[in-house]
């Protein structure tokens, strides 16, 4: 009973943060999305422990808290993967604003020579 | 009408030796315009190439040669150009060859026309460690099973480039270590690739972008590039 309450507070703690987090716009809704959904499962199986046994039953678990574990280590490796695409995209787009600083620094030099030229 | 011929010149804290090579290149090959990508070099690189009447385009911070180089071609798409040379700004390209390069180019033989140190061997010309050429061998092996194209310098960075390919280049160059992985890209997109012996000088300042620890990454990262292109549509 301990450990269940323990795990309802301590979720309702990051679920809390998160939907904080939220409102003061620290963290978009599609940032935000996979914490949401992690955290309301984790509630909910805490709060219906007997679903827990039985899908865990069901997925092939001898203990509901292997089937945890496993959940936690899918999330996170999804999640990582998917902050490793935001991390490329984030790198892409600074290239290409990069190279647009680059060719409008270019442009101006260019301007400006022919401008003294013509002076 | 004569062609518009644009000269690339990746540049990264390479004061030492940029001017000088931009003089060399308005000596040899007068007829083109140079433009200096200068790569976030916190040295005088910008300053000392201005000061030649070269063309200059700064990046805001270091994107390494392919994104330098992308740079160049995308100034090239812009400006309508005709043809786009890459020139080291470290000075181990050596311009009068800038000539030669260009010619099949202009000839309408080659899309892609590469400047070889290996196509003809002169004994106590400058050819790079053992290391390094081993490495080049096996990427001219790996291309050769994956295009059919042998060539005897994948690796190297002079080059020219003609009007079709500008295009390709401009909308997407890759980032890291771009020669062997461009020569694949030109092949998917049905280029005509092909090479001319030139003579490389030991680099003039600066460091190669490619140091012994970073081999081993460059070897697989170049590998890896190189397979996966094959999974990409041909164009």
């Amino acid at each position: 009973m301990q450990a269940r309450t323990f795990a309802l507070v301590m979720t309702s703690l990051i679920l809390f943060f998160v939907i904080n987090l939220i409102r003061r716009q620290k963290m978009s809704f599609k940032y935000a999305l996979a914490w949401l959904l992690s955290t309301s499962l984790t509630l909910l199986f805490t709060i219906q422990e007997a679903w827990l046994q039985t899908i865990s039953k069901w997925a092939g678990f001898a203990l509901p808290s292997n089937f945890v574990f496993f959940l936690l280590l899918i999330f996170v490796i999804l999640f990582s993967l998917l902050l490793t695409l935001h991390i490329n995209e984030q790198n892409s787009r600074s290239e290409t604003l990069a190279q647009a600083i680059a060719k409008l620094d270019y442009r101006l030099k260019k301007l400006e020579k022919e401008s003294e030229k013509k002076i | 009408m004569n062609p518009k011929i644009l000269i690339i010149i990746p540049a990264f804290n390479e004061a030492g030796a940029i001017a000088r090579l931009l003089d060399e290149i308005q000596t040899a090959f007068p007829q083109a315009d140079r433009i200096v990508i200068n790569d976030g070099s916190q040295d005088l690189t910008e300053e000392n190439a201005l000061k030649t009447g070269a063309f200059v385009a700064t990046l805001p911070f270091n994107l390494g040669i392919g994104g330098a180089v992308q740079t160049g071609f995308q100034v090239a798409c812009d400006g309508n150009y005709d043809i786009a040379i890459q020139v080291d700004g470290d000075g181990q390209h050596d311009p009068l060859y800038i000539r030669d390069l260009v010619k099949p180019i202009l000839e309408g033989k080659l899309d892609l026309c590469i400047g070889s140190r290996f196509l003809e061997n002169p004994p106590g010309a400058f050819q790079s460690t053992f290391a390094r050429r081993t490495g080049i061998r096996f990427f001219c092996r790996l291309l050769e099973l994956l295009t059919g194209l042998y060539l005897t310098d994948p690796t190297s960075g002079f080059r020219a480039t003609g009007k079709k390919l500008i295009r390709v280049f401009s909308d997407f160059y890759p980032i890291d270590f771009p020669e062997p992985e461009a020569i694949k890209i030109a092949k998917r997109h049905g280029a005509k690739i092909g090479e001319i012996p030139v003579q490389m000088r030991e680099r003039q300042s600066g460091r190669s972008s490619i140091r012994s620890l970073a081999t081993l990454y460059y070897m697989i990262k170049v590998t890896f590039a190189l397979l996966i292109d094959l999974l990409k549509k041909k164009s």
